[in-house]
């Protein structure tokens, strides 16, 4: 097997790279964590706030996608630096 | 992979995206998969408005944290039933795709489900493959702007449709219906209408094969199931080579010619654009369009049918066929004792459960007629469909009372309910300063219906 190619990949194949696999993977997470915890038994600091369920779970998928966004773009980050760091120099 | 291709492939990765026309085409597989269209759309259309009893029959009621599947009602208690229920899902893959190749793909996979509908549409719209390709390369004319136009509004009609269907397996989708005919739709319930819908015109509309290649996970670890004897479509090099265009009358034999006359059309036909000929490549979904398009030829040709056919590596090199092979026992016995578990844990499923929390206002207290109380607070959760009361007992400490601020304990059906017990117990009694005791709670109607919980019982301690 060749070492990592010391190009860039094409910015859609990044974006693809990152955002789907995190996509699933928040899909996952907020199935998991939502069926340990009621959101309303999460809301911090005693706040007396109305949150709909809803919007917790839409806004809960949101942050494990993040998450899995910037995990995964870091990722994406760190290979395609090595590989060029230590490759030939590109264009 | 040969390495030969190495440089090529990776200038196709970052080839341009050439658009697709794929050629329509009719047949026995064709007629199999249209079959299987329609039946797995009509589930999706169809499911969210079954009803059963007097609710919906399948319902992932998030804000109640409920999942109603017709008879079943699943809390998030039952979470394990749920990630059971996708590794069955997942092992089915491995086993089906060991025996039939990527049937999934070809017959069933949603994205060719609706890609195909998209591409039915368009059909319908703009016409067959060469007039689709003109159409694309014409330039701007009212005509042009007015067929994609119809075509756009159309999918966008579907793809909403599509969206108000998914979002109707989470809200109720009699109530969300009336709102959205009152316009009164929540912010996220009008989000994930538009969020499913945007996915699915853009990916059975636009991306279409490139979510195979790019972004589907199966299509890169099908080849792990893979064996000799695993159906895949393949073309007959042997008697298609050398391949050759030749008059319907004339003898490939004398010509040198093999069966395959180049006409081409199972490149066109190929929802992924690939040539079936260069071999078993991975971006076949297994769709089978060019085994009936070839088969259509071979029958105008007077030639016999199977020039690319369902067959498996072993048949195609003149070896033996193995269908029970150790890797489908594997899979099979799995799949099995899995399918076992999960059935017999859902029949022998107790819909109630017990938990039990000491009051932490106070260790103890001692009552007027000089006992040893501890407070609880139990929550009872009749996960049942039908209302139920419950006799409550307790043992641990002999001679134990237990004594409840309400006379009867009667929980509505999917519900949670709090109750008070309080647990006196003379001091003699007690073995040590921490003990524990147990909760046995029965429903009166139903003798399967009963849960045991533990607590702890704090007392003074003898001194």
């Amino acid at each position: 097997m060749d070492p990592v190619a010391p190009q860039k990949l094409p910015r859609t194949q990044v974006a693809i790279a990152v955002l789907w696999p995190s996509f699933l993977v928040a899909i996952a997470a907020t199935g998991v964590f939502f069926s340990a915890f009621n959101p309303r038994e999460l809301i911090p600091f005693n706040l007396d706030i109305e949150v709909s369920p809803l919007a917790a779970y839409s806004i809960g998928f949101f942050c494990f996608w993040l998450i899995g966004i910037l995990a995964g773009y870091g990722t994406v980050y760190f290979t395609v630096t090595n590989a060029r760091l230590s490759g030939p120099p590109n264009d | 992979m040969p390495d030969a291709s190495q440089h090529t492939e990776s200038q196709e990765f970052y080839a341009a995206h050439q658009k697709i026309y794929p050629r329509e085409v009719e047949g026995r597989f064709a007629r199999l998969r249209l079959l299987s269209f329609i039946v797995l759309l009509g589930i999706y259309y169809a499911l969210p408005l079954l009803r059963w009893d007097d609710r919906q029959a399948v319902l992932f009621d998030l804000p109640a944290r409920k999942f109603y599947i017709f008879g079943l009602t699943l809390w998030p208690q039952d979470f394990i039933y749920l990630a059971a229920l996708l590794i069955l899902a997942g092992l089915s893959l491995f086993f089906f795709t060991a025996l039939f190749g990527r049937v999934w793909c070809g017959y069933a996979c949603p994205q060719t489900v609706w890609t195909e509908v998209y591409l039915w549409m368009e059909r319908k719209i703009e016409g067959n493959r060469s007039q689709r390709m003109k159409l694309d390369k014409a330039p701007a004319s009212a005509a042009k702007i007015r067929t994609k136009a119809l075509k756009h509004t159309i999918w966008i009609l579907f793809s909403l449709w599509t969206g108000f269907t998914f979002v109707g397996y989470f809200t109720p989708i009699d109530v969300l219906a009336n709102k959205l005919v009152m316009l009164s739709l929540g912010p996220w319930e009008t989000f994930w209408i538009l969020f499913y819908s945007f996915a699915t015109y853009g990916n059975a509309g636009f991306m279409r094969e490139q979510v195979c290649l790019y972004m589907c996970p199966y299509a890169r670890f099908q080849s792990a199931m893979f064996d000799s004897n695993t159906l895949i479509v393949a073309y007959h090099p042997e008697r298609g080579e050398p391949r050759g265009s030749r008059r319907r009358s004339a003898d490939p034999a004398q010509l040198g010619l093999g069966d395959c006359i180049d006409c081409s059309i199972c490149v066109q036909v190929c929802p992924t654009g690939i040539d079936i000929r260069n071999g078993l490549q991975y971006e076949c979904i297994a769709c089978s369009a060019c085994i009936d398009a070839c088969d259509e030829v071979m029958d105008k040709m007077s030639y016999p049918r199977g020039l690319i056919r369902y067959t498996t590596e072993n048949s195609a090199l003149g070896q033996r066929e193995r269908i029970l092979r150790p890797r489908i026992l594997v899979y099979a016995a799995i799949l099995l004792a899995l399918c076992g578990f999960l059935l017999s844990s859902l029949l022998t499923r107790v819909p109630l459960e017990l938990d039990v929390i000491r009051d932490r206002n106070a260790l103890y207290r001692e009552t007027t007629e000089g006992l040893i109380e501890n407070v609880y607070a139990l929550k009872i959760l009749n996960m049942d469909s039908k209302p139920h009361r419950y006799r409550l007992e307790a043992e641990g400490i002999d001679g134990l009372r237990l004594v409840l601020d309400e006379p009867q304990i009667e929980v509505a059906a999917g519900t949670v309910q709090q109750f008070i017990a309080r647990i006196q117990a003379d001091e003699f009694e007690l073995e040590s300063r921490s003990q524990s005791i147990r909760f046995h709670l029965q429903a009166l109607d139903a003798d399967q219906l009963q849960t045991v919980e533990e607590a702890r019982f704090v007392g003074p301690g003898r001194n």
